[in-house]
Formats: C-alpha cells, sequence, structure tokens
C-alpha cells in the first residue's frame, strides 16, 4: 500500500477544516487541521509534510509568511494557497515567491483533490486516482 | 506555460515582435487572421467586422452601434475561448483590453520611440518622415479613442501593461529576447486560479454574444458557471426580458445558472 500524503491544513474559519478534511481522507491523504498559524508553524517545525494548504489572511501570521517558513524548513514540501481575497496581483505575488497553486474560495472539495494530485504527482508521489494524471471528474453543486 | 499579449504603437511592429516572440518560445500566435473564421461563423462581414477593430460608430457610419457592440463581442468570446490553450502570443484583436485579471496572460507594451524604428516605418510605408509622423500620431489617438469607446481602457495608458519596451532604448531583438525572458517568471505562470479567471471572462463573453445578438445594453459576469446578466428595460417589458435573457443564456454551453437584474 502506498504511503499516505502528509498534509497539513491551515485556514482560520473551522468550517474550511471541517469540509476539506474528509474530502482528503477520501483520496488517501493523512491530514492534520489547524486554526491557529502560530500552532500551525510549530508542527512544520516538527514534522516535514509533503503538502501544506493555507489559508492568506490570518491573524497573526499570513499564508505568504507560512510560506516562507515552510520554504525555509522543508524546501521539498508544497504549498497550495487558498483565499477569499484572490486578486491579479496576490497570486503572482504567491506565485513569484514559489507557492505550488493559488485557488480562490468558494472552491468545491474536488477542485482543491484535483490540485493534490497534481503536487503528489510533482513529489513523485503516487496516488491511486491520480494515475491518469486528470485526477476525479467534476463533482456538481 | 502563459499567455503574452502584445500592443504596439503601430500594427507593423506588433506584428514583427509578436511573431518573433512566438517563434523564440515555441508558441502559436493568435491575431488578426482569425478575423475571417469569427465572421464566418457569426454572419457577419469580414470587412465590417475588420472595421470594427478601427473605428466606432460615430466614425465609421455604415456601422450602427448594435453591430459594432456585436461584432466585438463575437470576437472578444472567440480569442478568450482560444486563450484558454495556453501557449498563445496574441496581437492584433484587443485582448490587451479585455482580458482583465488573469494572472498568466502578461500585457507588453512596445513603444516605437523616435529615432530607430520609425526610420524603418517610414522605408514600410513609402512616405516622408514628418507624414509618417503625423500618421503614426493621428493613428495612436484613434486607437486611444477607439479603446475608450469599446472597452472604457486607454490602450496608451502604460500603467494597464506588465511590461513597456521603448524601442529607441531596446532594439527588436533584444526586446523579443525580454519578452520571452520575462515571459518565464513563475508569476506569470498558470495557476488554478487564472484558469478559472479566464474561464470566467470566456464563459461571460459567449453569454454577452449570444444576448447582443437581439438585445443591447447588456452586462454579463460569471463565476464557476453561475451568470450574473445586468439590462435595460421598461417595467411594462421587465418580467419577459428577464424569462427571454434567462431562456437564452441558459442554453449557453456551461451555464448553470443565471441570475437577472433589470433596470
Amino acid at each position: 500500500m502506498a504511503k499516505p500524503l502528509e498534509v497539513l491544513l491551515l485556514d482560520d474559519e473551522p468550517i474550511v477544516g471541517r469540509r476539506l478534511r474528509p474530502a482528503l481522507d477520501k483520496i488517501g491523504c493523512c491530514v492534520e487541521v489547524f486554526e491557529d498559524p502560530e500552532k500551525a508553524v510549530a508542527r512544520i517545525d516538527e514534522k516535514e509534510f509533503d503538502i501544506v494548504v493555507t489559508d492568506i489572511r490570518m491573524e497573526g501570521l499570513d499564508g505568504l509568511q507560512v510560506m516562507a517558513h515552510v520554504q525555509k524548513t522543508w524546501p521539498r514540501t508544497k504549498v497550495i494557497m487558498i483565499t477569499g481575497y484572490a486578486k491579479i496581483d496576490l497570486a503572482r505575488e504567491a506565485m513569484g515567491k514559489g507557492v505550488f497553486d493559488f485557488i480562490a474560495k468558494p472552491f468545491r472539495p474536488d477542485d482543491l483533490r484535483k490540485i493534490i494530485y497534481k503536487a503528489a504527482e510533482a513529489l513523485g508521489i503516487p496516488m491511486e486516482s491520480s494515475s491518469s494524471g486528470s485526477g476525479p471528474g467534476p463533482v456538481e453543486h | 506555460m502563459s499567455i503574452i499579449i502584445i500592443s504596439a504603437d503601430t500594427g507593423e511592429i506588433e506584428e514583427i515582435i509578436a511573431q518573433k516572440v512566438a517563434e523564440t518560445m515555441g508558441f502559436t500566435t493568435l491575431d488578426h487572421h482569425i478575423l475571417a473564421e469569427v465572421a464566418s461563423a457569426h454572419g457577419i462581414d469580414p470587412d465590417q467586422l475588420d472595421e470594427a477593430l478601427k473605428t466606432t460608430p460615430s466614425l465609421f457610419k455604415k456601422m450602427t452601434a448594435k453591430q459594432w457592440r456585436y461584432a466585438l463581442s463575437c470576437l472578444e468570446a472567440e480569442v478568450l475561448d482560444r486563450l484558454l490553450k495556453d501557449n498563445i502570443v496574441c496581437h492584433g484583436v484587443a485582448a490587451h483590453l479585455y482580458v482583465t485579471g488573469v494572472s498568466h496572460a502578461m500585457k507588453v507594451r512596445i513603444l516605437k520611440g523616435k529615432n530607430r524604428v520609425i526610420k524603418e516605418i517610414v522605408q514600410h510605408r513609402g512616405l516622408s518622415l514628418e507624414k509618417t509622423e503625423r500618421c503614426c500620431a493621428a493613428e495612436l489617438e484613434q486607437r486611444k479613442k477607439w479603446s475608450m469607446a469599446a472597452y472604457g481602457f486607454d490602450e496608451t495608458d502604460l500603467s494597464q501593461y506588465d511590461l513597456v519596451i521603448n524601442l529607441d532604448q531596446i532594439d527588436p531583438e533584444e526586446a523579443v529576447r525580454t519578452i520571452a525572458g520575462a515571459a518565464e517568471y513563475r508569476k506569470f505562470q498558470v495557476m488554478t486560479y487564472s484558469m478559472k479567471c479566464l474561464s470566467d471572462l470566456a464563459l461571460a463573453a459567449r453569454v454577452n454574444t449570444v444576448l447582443l445578438d437581439s438585445m443591447t445594453d447588456i452586462n454579463v459576469q460569471s463565476h464557476d458557471g453561475s451568470v450574473v446578466v445586468t439590462a435595460k428595460a421598461s417595467n411594462r417589458q421587465k418580467r419577459e426580458r428577464i424569462a427571454l435573457i434567462k431562456e437564452m443564456a441558459g442554453k449557453v454551453d456551461g451555464v448553470r445558472y443565471v441570475e437577472v437584474h433589470v433596470k
């Protein structure tokens, strides 16, 4: 059996973690959810995650600062940003600083799953449903 | 993986630079060659479509404002649809004015300058230096007016572009290398968000085209298959207009929900 993909999910809105954790569990990810960026960063110091999914706007540390910390600590880790305040400037800034992908809220869990499959492929970690490279089909509202 | 949209002070420069950038990067070009296809697909006279890209209805009396708006909308929808394919150098179809908010679309403006390149234009057009300069200035002024009328942007406003190159200072070969190099920056690469922005623009343009075929004063916004249409109608026609828009927009491929606001 393939090693599960280790994912840290950080968003200060509890609903995001509650909604996304089962969606990622379902595709074989091992997910740790955080609402406090300081606690997430402390956990990142202890453990190398394959993927960090982080909100951008949060109290205390913002997503770009979290990404800088991840890049310094674990350069191999892929960072995916999710935000409700997406604009072209922010998207370009995040991309320029090395984010793996950037997605605007609201999105469907399947949208994130597709990005997770792409990140797993880039990491060379095989995932069963990503063998075709396209991930699962669209999920209706 | 990105889109490069090139706009220049003159069409000659635009075409030369765009083709060289496409060759250098192995990208395909998207330019005025699609006009004939767009015209044929939408039953528009190709010359009228070409004219719609150059003049406003007040200057071109043979085309009404409604026809002008419809012709531009058909072109916009087709260009946006093709841009979804990526790795494209686009010029000559006004894309710099309607591809907005898409982070992987790098917009470049080429300034002809006053010395080096103008001499080549003089040769190309077979006019005197003075006459060529006058023509270029008039063309620039006309483009400015046209862009304001068509899309509410002044295309000569350099703050709209990601990269501005003055050919007095950078020669065309260097300009091509500069553009190709900048297009490789991570910030201009495709991401899920930017593809979504482009898909939303493309869907809104398709709906707009369908509605403009029989209506005027329409504004269409799209987000993830949901479309919001703003239209004008008298109180008496309001209900009918809403129903008609919902029916027409609902038939467009990719539309899942239609909301209509009639003022």
